[in-house]
């Protein structure tokens, strides 16, 4: 089993919050691992320091093999990112956003994927108009498409499915199965236990910037326990120790 | 009001002291203070060469473009302010979820970003002059007079700028049909009077001779070009759709010469599509430097020969370099983190796009060298006026990385800004004053840019990307 993406004692402090504390974990190629936690636990920040937006106060982390601190824009070169807050630049129309991708990632036939992709996540009509005028739903489905439009071996996506319709929702979760079920690897952070329940194979659960637990999501539902249930009865231990 | 208002300057507070602390932001009056405190004592030395009145000149004009700098409100769009701020949710953009209108928010805006620039710059340089005045010589009620005198310039320049900018926002043919009949009254003046029409600027009128009723004259002249300035804002339109067909391909293939032509022909196309390249060229550029024109003119007769023109284009670096502010006001690191993007190559694509943008000051010095009946050292002129750009914005982008605007008010950035750009400022100024050619030996200045610029980059890919 190789692993493709690996944290070890990962830590990050903002002047004196610890916004994430001694975190090791690692996932296999071919997982869709999901990294759960309350608001304010640390997923957010955990994604930037695995894809090297942020510099880790302490500890190390490799992605596809590659030190996220020593070579930052070599992991961002090799995966696929949609961060949680990030919309696409404002005066460029969402094509001309996928051509600068393109250009940025050297991906070639960017029209036809890019036609490709607005099929897909039903946005043709969208696709000439600037990226400010565009609706929060649409910027999300650009931003998704910029992430997989390389097809990248590793996607690390904050939050895949806020944003989107219940349709639209749908048809990302199908997406996503279907992209690791190729032999890529793909680690989303949520609070939507629901849907990590429904999609991921393996989770991670960040409370307070710590990790509580790691493993198969099988390992909890063949206990006849909800991904839920299991998530609120551990932080709420957490909460109380 | 006041509810709102308190909050907006707690948030300017609070953008600048989280990018560098509270007390950064604290002592940067506090310097403009030492500035002026220290520097009047100069002027008992300066008055030798320099008659008093031509000093208040150069103040007035400092503060009259200080007004100019800022006062481009007109061409605040949502959106790029938005994007400045990186994802920021500022109250400025709060009338979607509160029951204000975008006017009156606007106005809020305004006064406060105006009562910020007079607490940062204004206030502070009037009192340390005030306090040195018993020192120097200056009776106090003349001392007294300079800080009223100084606030009425730089709202000269504020409100002048504002409504400019507001009517270039609804119409650029209003605009072009306002700047005509400006030109001509100031045209007219010239002739009928025979003099620099600089000279009836109302607050160095005032400075020379104070009443109260030019005084008020004064005031209500502000407070009409105010009032009709936040009336003409035009705020950004919500839910409309602007469409663009795919221009980016070409874009790029047309700028493959660049080192990173991708960055640069989304540059170009933010620069264009938000209007800034023609609004920025005209309000942060052109008006500014033709106004101190004038006023650099009236000191004419006390620089060496060919002095003036030198001088100016030394003037027009200087603004020219804060062209820097301009490509880098659209978008912090944030769109580009999900990119395979570092810092540095960021800096050095917002820079190649400053250089193309050096176009527009080099021959506007070579315009003004031609009209100057100075066309023989248009070269040198030029030449000077690029290198001290190319410098002093490697020093910027040394300092303050993509957050040029914001970083300034940063003590300890503008005070080494100050000393590293003034230093080179007055060794060229002084070197070009003895010989006109010898201005073109500011090409040396390559060396320490380009050192400035290998130090920016290693700086700021060191570490995390500044937000909020």
């Amino acid at each position: 089993m190789t692993i493709v993406l690996e944290a070890r004692n990962l830590k990050k402090t903002y002047g004196d919050v610890q916004a994430v504390n001694d975190v090791t974990l690692s996932v296999a190629e071919g997982a869709l691992f999901g990294l759960l936690g309350p608001n304010g636990s640390g997923k957010t920040t955990m994604i930037k320091m695995l894809t090297g937006q942020i510099r880790p106060t302490g500890g190390s982390a490799s992605v596809l093999g590659i030190d996220v601190i020593k070579d930052p824009v070599g992991v961002r070169n090799q995966v696929g990112i949609i961060p949680e807050q990030e919309t696409p630049p404002s005066f460029l129309s969402a094509m001309e956003y996928l051509h600068f991708v393109a250009a940025v990632r050297k991906i070639p036939d960017i029209e036809k994927k890019a036609d490709w992709w607005f099929d897909f996540l039903d946005f043709a009509d969208k696709k000439d108009v600037l990226c400010k005028d565009l609706s929060r739903g649409t910027r999300q489905k650009l931003m998704f498409t910029q992430a997989f439009i390389h097809e990248p071996a590793l996607a690390l996506i904050d939050e895949p499915l806020i944003n989107f319709d219940p349709i639209m929702q749908d048809l990302v979760k199908e997406y996503l199965v279907g992209y690791v079920k190729k032999g890529r690897t793909i680690f989303i952070s949520t609070h939507i236990l629901e849907v990590a329940e429904e999609i991921c194979s393996g989770i991670a659960i960040l409370h307070k910037g710590s990790l509580l637990h790691t493993g198969p999501v099988a390992e909890i539902v063949a206990g006849n326990e909800h991904l839920s249930s299991f998530f609120l009865s551990l932080v709420r231990k957490d909460r109380h120790a | 009001m006041p509810e709102l208002f308190h909050a907006m300057m707690k948030e300017e507070w609070r953008v600048h002291s989280t990018m560098f602390g509270s007390l950064s932001f604290a002592l940067f009056p506090v310097m403009i203070f030492g500035i002026a405190f220290m520097g009047a004592f100069l002027l008992p030395l300066m008055r030798s060469n320099l008659p008093a009145g031509n000093l208040t000149v150069i103040v007035h004009a400092s503060y009259l473009m200080l007004g100019i700098m800022v006062g481009g409100f007109g061409l605040l769009g949502n959106e790029v302010m938005n994007r400045r701020f990186g994802q920021a949710s500022l109250l400025a953009y709060s009338a979607r979820s509160l029951p204000l209108s975008e006017q009156f928010i606007f106005t809020n805006f305004v006064v406060k970003d105006t009562v910020y620039y007079f607490f940062l710059w204004v206030l502070p340089f009037g009192s340390g002059y005030i306090l040195a005045s018993p020192f120097i010589g200056v009776p106090v009620t003349d001392a007294l007079l300079l800080p009223l005198t100084l606030t009425l310039a730089f709202l000269f320049g504020l409100c002048g700028i504002f409504i400019l900018s507001t009517i270039y926002a609804r119409s650029k043919t209003a605009l072009f049909v306002s700047l005509a009949i400006f030109i001509a009254g100031w045209a007219g003046m010239s002739i009928f009077t025979g003099e620099n029409p600089a000279l009836f600027f109302p607050p160095l009128l005032l400075n020379h001779a104070f009443s109260w009723t030019n005084f008020l004259l004064s005031c209500m002249v502000l407070a009409l070009l105010f009032g009709i300035a936040i009336a003409l804002f035009n705020p950004e339109s919500v839910g409309s759709e602007k469409k663009y067909r795919n221009a980016f391909a070409s874009l790029v293939k047309r700028l493959s010469f660049l080192p990173n032509p991708p960055l640069a022909a989304k540059d170009t196309l933010d620069l264009q599509r938000s209007g800034s390249l023609v609004g920025q060229t005209i309000f942060s550029f052109l008006l500014p430097l033709c106004i101190i024109w004038f006023f650099l003119a009236l000191l004419g007769p006390y620089f060496p020969p060919h002095g003036l023109l030198f001088i100016f284009a030394i003037t027009t670096g200087v603004i020219a370099s804060t062209m820097y502010t301009w490509v880098t006001m659209f978008d912090n690191f944030g769109p580009y983190a999900c990119l395979p993007v570092a810092v540095s190559t960021l800096i050095e694509s917002k820079l190649t796009t400053f250089a193309i943008l050096q176009l527009v000051p080099a021959i506007f010095i070579a315009i003004v060298a031609v009209f100057a009946g100075e066309a023989a050292y248009a070269l040198p002129a030029v030449v000077l006026c690029l290198a001290v750009s190319f410098y002093a914005v490697t020093v910027m982008a040394w300092l303050s990385g993509l957050s040029p605007s914001v970083l300034v008010y940063d003590v300890k950035v503008l005070a080494t800004y100050l000393v590293l750009v003034g230093i080179v400022l007055t060794v060229f100024t002084a070197v070009s004053f003895a010989g006109g050619y010898y201005a073109l030996s500011s090409v040396v200045l390559a060396v320490p840019s380009w050192l400035f610029l290998q130090k920016a980059k290693a700086r700021w890919d060191a570490v995390d990307p500044a937000g909020f």
